[in-house]
């Protein structure tokens, strides 16, 4: 086996007195698809920015693909999809992905753009500002431009949070798409049904520490449920 | 290398240029000032040309200011400030964009606000008027180098103006306080020996200002 594509190695953050981890530990190999589950608050969304670089952790370190997560040679083969768009709304959807398409040095940028835009259904709005999309249509347009530069690692935090229907259906086609692909995919959800339909691993983080790490494979949506987040273990929201 | 800078001016350009938020804003509020000393106080023409320069870049910075908060403010949104941090780029390159597109826009603006000012203040035009481009640019460069990391400092807080004036006042004080004394020269004509030094002092605080910064921005852009 390789070097894993994520290594988290007793991973600690605290913000002042609050703590959002606890000597969080495990690593994805190149081609896993992971869901890291948990209630609101359990040091999810702090876990994706310290593995996507942007957050420092208190103690313990960090690997991708072997070196430090702010190398620049990481930070390009890593894609963020969040419940923040990372699009202007003053700018149209192509002229949005450009500029991205140039700071990621992508090569034939006006073929890519036009590629991840038809893998979107948006080719028919390219030319419309942003600020004019509906809240699907710009999920859906935030997923182009992570796919744009073709990332070897996906982190994904609560990705169909607010989606509809038809672009809930969308993102996990292309999810699927690319882990097909072979790409690396760390998810956070609150969904259970999706995260066991595409993840090979799950983890649960509760009270800021990993309290089970297992296969897909081996268990159910209802069990996770019932083990995890029964009424009993806290329910799923917080 | 200058790529991502290249972007990220482009990029801010095309949104200014098409909202003219920053610039529309900053030439009503200059406007107004102009429009209100002029009608408040019935002052000599000798008075005026005294008070002239810090009223001229009292316009400049208070207008400055709404388009430093407004550079990082656009980036605030929808998370763009966090897809900064995830850029597989040099921070110091966001910084030379960011830096770029305040300034352009800020100057973009002077001229613009600049034929009003000689308008209402029957300011006599000459050819020595043209020291004033060197002034206008090295104040300007001065303000905005050091505005422009500290503005993405105060967008991580709740009360980002306050902070942005807390922040900046203090340490640009200098460069407008000569800003104005070289502005008065040139519009009273009377350029002293004086100037040429003063004038070079503005531009070696603007190198420093942009050195430290662009070095320092990759900290900034970390949570």
């Amino acid at each position: 086996m390789g070097v894993p594509a994520l290594e988290v190695l007793g991973v600690s953050k605290d913000f002042g007195r609050i703590i959002a981890l606890r000597g969080v530990t495990f690593s994805v190999q190149a081609g896993e698809f992971v869901s890291i589950l948990g209630r609101n608050g359990a040091g999810k969304t702090t876990l994706l920015n310290i593995v996507s670089g942007v957050s420092r952790p208190s103690e313990g370190e960090v690997k991708l693909f072997g070196t430090d997560p702010s190398d620049r040679e990481n930070k390009a083969k890593l894609a963020v999809i969040s419940h923040e768009m990372f699009l202007y709304g003053n700018l149209t959807a192509i002229e949005n992905l450009e500029y991205y398409s140039r700071i990621y040095n992508v090569p034939d940028a006006k073929q890519r753009v036009e590629e991840v835009l038809s893998d979107v259904e948006l080719t028919h709005r390219r030319f419309d500002l942003v600020a004019t999309y509906s809240r699907g249509m710009t999920q859906r347009l935030t997923i182009a431009r992570a796919l744009l530069h073709e990332p070897s690692l996906l982190l994904l935090d609560e990705p169909f949070t607010g989606l509809d229907q038809h672009a809930i259906g969308m993102l996990i086609t292309l999810l699927k798409k690319q882990k097909e692909m072979g790409r690396t995919i760390l998810l956070t959800t609150h969904d259970l049904h999706t995260a066991t339909e595409l993840s090979d691993r799950y983890i649960v983080i509760s009270k800021h520490k990993i309290v089970k790490d297992g296969l897909i494979a081996d268990t159910s949506p209802d069990a996770i449920r019932e083990k995890f987040f029964s009424a009993e273990a806290g329910g799923l929201e917080s | 290398m200058m790529r991502t800078a290249i972007s990220i001016l482009k990029k801010d350009l095309r949104m200014e240029f098409r909202s003219k938020e920053s610039i529309l804003a900053m030439w009503i509020f200059s406007l107004l000032i102009f429009v209100i000393f002029n009608f408040t106080f019935e002052v000599s023409r000798l008075v005026m040309l005294e008070i002239a320069p810090g009223l001229l870049w009292v316009a400049f910075v208070f207008s400055g200011m709404f388009g430093l908060n407004q550079s990082f403010a656009l980036e605030k949104e929808n998370g763009n400030l966090r897809a900064m941090a995830l850029m597989p780029v040099d921070g110091g390159q966001i910084y030379v964009g960011k830096f770029f597109s305040v300034t352009i826009i800020m100057l973009m603006f002077e001229a613009l606000i600049f034929p009003i000012f000689v308008i209402f203040y029957d300011l006599q035009l000459s050819l020595g008027m043209f020291r004033l481009i060197p002034v206008l640019l090295a104040g300007t460069i001065g303000f905005t180098s050091l505005g422009t990391i500290l503005s993405a400092v105060a967008v991580h807080t709740r009360n980002q103006q306050i902070l942005l004036s807390l922040l900046l006042w203090p340490l640009v004080s200098p460069i407008i306080i000569w800003s104005v004394t070289l502005t008065g020269m040139v519009l009273s004509g009377e350029v002293t020996e004086a100037f040429y030094p003063l004038l070079v002092r503005v531009g070696a605080f603007d190198v420093i200002f942009f050195t430290l910064s662009y070095m320092l921005f990759d900290f900034i852009l970390e949570d």
